[in-house]
């Protein structure tokens, strides 16, 4: 047995060539890092004992009891807001980029003339820098020189008055609605993939049948597409939920602080890591965020297996 | 029935190309808007000044010589008038926004925002312009407001901005910059709001007071604050001299000023009635002083001191429609003709008025402003804010990790979807799994490891291009593999298995028969790099210096340091858009069969 893996071990020489290099890039710069994230979460690490590296004092479990338990603690000022935030943000970015990427998807499926450049034209924000997204959307939501309450207000009159946009609770449209734009031609382009490889037959039969074009879609393109917009939900849970840029960039001026109904998990962390040179805490916190993650995903894929089975 | 469901369907089809095209329009303003507002001035900007709008042309200059008279407007519009029918004869533009006037027995001297110093001939209007100079600290280029002085030989130029407290000397005849003199004097800090040649002297009207230059030495001659003169603090204005004394308006009146007294002799205004308006300027003909105000004009007779108000300036035009109604009426400009008076208003109008019963006799509209395509913003992100710099970092860290990273991703997804050697299956769901840990979980050890690696070798990490390259290189390989394995899992073994067979190593097969054919696959995948290392801003923010700065971290800074200036922003971010834009829709068939096939694949 033993022999047998060497032997194997050895056939595939060339293979261990090739990956070699990425093993040792990975484990000194991301897989080293991450473990030493693991054990900093355990360490008083700050502006004074940043020289001690590793060596820092062992405060056990105090950093997780300050983020979790201790409600007087300064990490703790905005972190229930920023988690609040982040589902919400999250659940309604993942689920509007995908629904609103199945729209048009669906839209630019069809047979028209210039069907190939508004493709093409529907791909632009997609292109744009997410920090660039995060200006610019700060820009346009500015109350009083903002071109959204000027089509809102001035033109459209659909609301009394010009509201502020990045303040209190509209603050978590300013940042739901650029995060949508910004990532949704993305789930439109692997829909319309997914949609191109669903064999025709499919609904040549369903026409026969006399299915209306709804029916059609809840009982053939929904379903087959379930492998595409299922990776995207959980893609997008994944990179929403650590979702930065956009954010910090909107809310730039001043502080940098977005206020407690923009503040999200990424921004609140390295805050209090960056800012408040609060290393050992900062790393706990990205801890917990993991192993939230890790218990999400791992649920998604039951659901997803369960989900599989069940249509076997 | 067959018929209405054919209509039916026709009915809906339509409907749902109308709603693209909605979506479609929605889906591209955020863009047109960032690069559209790049091209405004901020002042257009916080005022919402919106679209599509041309300068205001504002006639800021009017003189009347032989049958012709001349209109320049703050849209840089040069305009010459029959003066006694009205008729428009001749109009150009320095295509600029012009801040300052000077006018000599041939020529004008326009100061603009964007193109220097633009000499007009009055015969033809013909230009010469691109007068650029640089003094240290700033360039003419970015000044808004300047003044400028003619004597004959030189132009003389004075900026109306903080710290420069320089005039600039312009040769006429060698149509050059010969000189730099400086003025700061007692007063300082000072800013330069009028200039007047005079005899020997330069004239300078500041908010602090006149300043009296030697025009051949340079030497400052002699200060009058304004405290000195019971003034309040106001910038001088419309710097003026008539009958030994000068002549000058602020926002809250018009004064005479006796140099050799040093003391304000007369002061017309404050509470006689246009004069308690905004003073835009002082002009004189015979024994006459007319004031310029945003409410009209002001004589005032300079023999008994009486003052006549001249209100029927704003007259609508004819054919300027309901303008009147939607610009603020102020008065730039007056030129006196035999008893009639020229005055030139805002938008573009200018009225000529019977001074013996003060009405209007006739109304010229100047042309309207120009769509003035500004590239200040441009010059200035370069010039100001450094982004040449910020653009040359990022250009170098994305590309060198886009090269690095495709070398050991090419090779590792190569082997992972070739061949099932013990550990592949471990490695591949490594890759994946690193997608899930927050970035910040990286960031923070190595942030610290990096303190520590330098503190203990003296290599220097953060803040150089080497330690940055590394850390994105990193980064992005896990997704790279990603992508990347899915390009050679549809690359056909039996290409490979037939050169085994003619007896290629198994590196040459890699070598020569796939790498060729993933050669788009690495392109779109390398450029997928490019794009989010050029996204990325959080490691960049903690790892890079003033130096070694990309653009997200030049920008976020900036939008600190300058808060408000939205041209300035909207402008970096156009230009931090536009490469990677180009980029992509260069390759964008490979990037989307790229990333796509992955995701059909499930």
């Amino acid at each position: 047995m033993k022999k047998g893996l060497w032997q194997e071990i050895k056939k595939y020489r060339i293979a261990y060539y090739f990956v070699l290099p990425t093993f040792l890039a990975m484990m000194t710069l991301h897989i080293f890092p991450v473990f030493q994230a693991f054990y900093m979460a355990f360490l008083k690490l700050n502006q004074f004992t940043i020289s001690q590296y590793l060596m820092a004092p062992f405060v056990g479990f105090d950093n997780f009891y300050q983020i979790l338990f201790n409600a007087d603690s300064p990490i703790r000022i905005g972190l229930f807001e920023s988690v609040r935030n982040t589902v919400i943000y999250t659940i309604v970015v993942t689920i509007g980029t995908t629904a609103f990427g199945m729209i048009v998807a669906l839209m630019v499926n069809r047979k028209f003339r210039g069907k190939n450049i508004a493709r093409a034209l529907f791909l632009f924000p997609w292109v744009v820098p997410t920090y660039v997204t995060g200006l610019l959307w700060g820009f346009m939501w500015q109350k009083e020189i903002g071109v959204i309450n000027l089509v809102l207000v001035d033109w459209l009159k659909l609301l009394p008055s010009k509201p502020f946009w990045l303040l209190g609770p509209n603050t978590m449209w300013a940042i739901i609605i650029p995060t949508v734009w910004r990532y949704w031609p993305l789930s439109m382009l692997m829909l319309l993939a997914g949609m191109q490889s669903i064999p025709d037959e499919l609904y040549e039969a369903a026409e026969i049948d006399g299915a209306s074009g709804w029916r059609k879609f809840w009982s053939i393109t929904f379903p087959m597409l379930k492998p595409v917009w299922a990776i995207l939900l959980l893609f997008g849970l994944i990179y929403n939920t650590y979702s930065f840029n956009i954010v910090i960039m909107m809310f730039g001026f001043g502080a940098g602080y977005p206020g407690e109904w923009g503040d999200l998990m990424m921004t609140n962390i390295f805050r209090n890591t960056f800012q408040q040179w609060a290393f050992g805490v900062g790393a706990a916190a990205s801890v917990l965020l993991l192993i939230v993650m890790v218990v999400i995903v791992n649920f998604w894929f039951r659901f997803y297996q369960k989900a599989e089975e069940m249509r076997e | 029935m067959r018929l209405t469901y054919y209509m039916q369907q026709r009915l809906m089809k339509r409907a749902i190309d109308v709603v693209m095209v909605a979506l479609l329009v929605i889906t591209l303003f955020p863009i047109f808007w960032m690069v559209f507002s790049s091209f405004k001035s901020n002042t257009e900007i916080l005022l919402g000044k919106i679209p599509f709008g041309k300068a205001g042309n504002d006639v800021m200059f009017i003189d009347a010589r032989g049958r012709a008279l001349f209109a320049f407007t703050s849209d840089g519009g040069l305009n010459k008038f029959d003066i006694d029918t009205g008729k428009l004869l001749k109009h150009d533009s320095v295509k600029s926004l012009a801040t300052s006037f000077a006018a000599d027995d041939h020529n004008v001297w326009v100061g603009t925002s964007d193109k220097g110093l633009v000499q007009v001939s009055l015969d033809d209007f013909s230009k010469k312009r691109g007068f650029s100079h640089g003094i240290e600290g700033f360039d003419i280029n970015k000044v808004v407001s300047t003044s400028l002085a003619d004597d004959g030989k030189y132009v003389w130029l004075a900026f109306q901005q903080k710290n420069i407290e320089t005039l600039l000397k312009f040769d006429k005849e060698k149509m050059s910059f010969v000189g730099e003199v400086p003025f700061a004097s007692a007063l300082s800090p000072s800013q330069a709001t009028s200039l007047l040649r005079d005899g020997g002297l330069l004239w300078i009207g500041t908010n602090k007071g006149l300043v009296a230059l030697n025009a051949e030495t340079g030497k400052v001659f002699k200060t009058f604050g304004l405290g000195s003169m019971g003034l309040p603090p106001v910038d001088i204005r419309g710097l003026v001299k008539h009958g030994g004394n000068l002549f000058f308006a602020t926002a809250r009146g018009a004064y005479e000023f006796s140099p050799a007294a040093g003391t304000i002799k007369r002061s017309f205004g404050i509470d006689e009635g246009l004069l308690s308006e905004r003073v835009n300027g002082v002009s004189f003909a015979g024994n006459k002083m007319f004031v310029a105000t945003n409410a009209g004009i002001s004589a005032v007779d300079l023999e008994n001191g009486s003052v006549t108000n001249f209100e029927a300036v704003f007259t609508p035009v004819a054919g300027s429609g309901d303008k009147k109604s939607l610009v603020r009426a102020d008065v730039f400009g007056v030129a006196e003709r035999s008893g009639k008076l020229f005055a030139g208003a805002s938008s573009g109008r200018i009225s000529l008025i019977d001074l013996g019963n003060d009405t209007v006799e006739k109304a010229y509209l100047a042309k309207d402003g120009h769509t003035v395509v500004r590239w200040r913003n441009y010059i200035d992100l370069w010039k100001n804010i450094n982004f040449g710099l910020y653009l040359k970092n990022s250009l170098i860290i994305c590309g060198i990790t886009m090269v690095l990273a495709m070398i050991f991703a090419t090779l590792a997804a190569y082997a992972l979807a070739r061949f099932n050697f013990p550990g592949s299956n471990f490695f591949s769901i490594g890759v994946l799994a690193t997608q899930m840990i927050p970035s910040i979980m990286y960031l923070i050890p190595l942030y610290i490891m990096f303190t520590k690696f330098t503190m203990l070798t003296g290599v220097p990490m953060k803040g150089t291009y080497f330690g940055m390259i590394l850390v994105y290189s990193a980064f992005f390989i896990p997704f790279s593999i990603w992508i990347l394995r899915g390009f050679f899992a549809a690359i056909p073994v039996e290409l490979e298995e037939a050169a085994r067979i003619d007896g290629c190593s198994p590196f040459q097969v890699f070598w020569y028969i796939v790498l060729p054919l993933a050669v788009p696959g690495i392109i779109a995948t390398g450029i997928y790099v490019f794009l989010t290392a050029w996204d990325e801003l959080m490691f960049a923010w903690v790892l890079t210096n003033a130096d070694t700065m990309t653009i997200p971290v030049g920008i976020r800074l900036f939008v600190g340091n300058y808060q408000n200036r939205f041209d300035l922003m909207m402008a970096a971010a156009t230009v931090a858009t536009i490469p990677v834009m180009i980029l992509f829709f260069m390759l964008q068939k490979h990037i989307v069969k790229g990333l796509t096939a992955g995701a059909v694949k499930g």
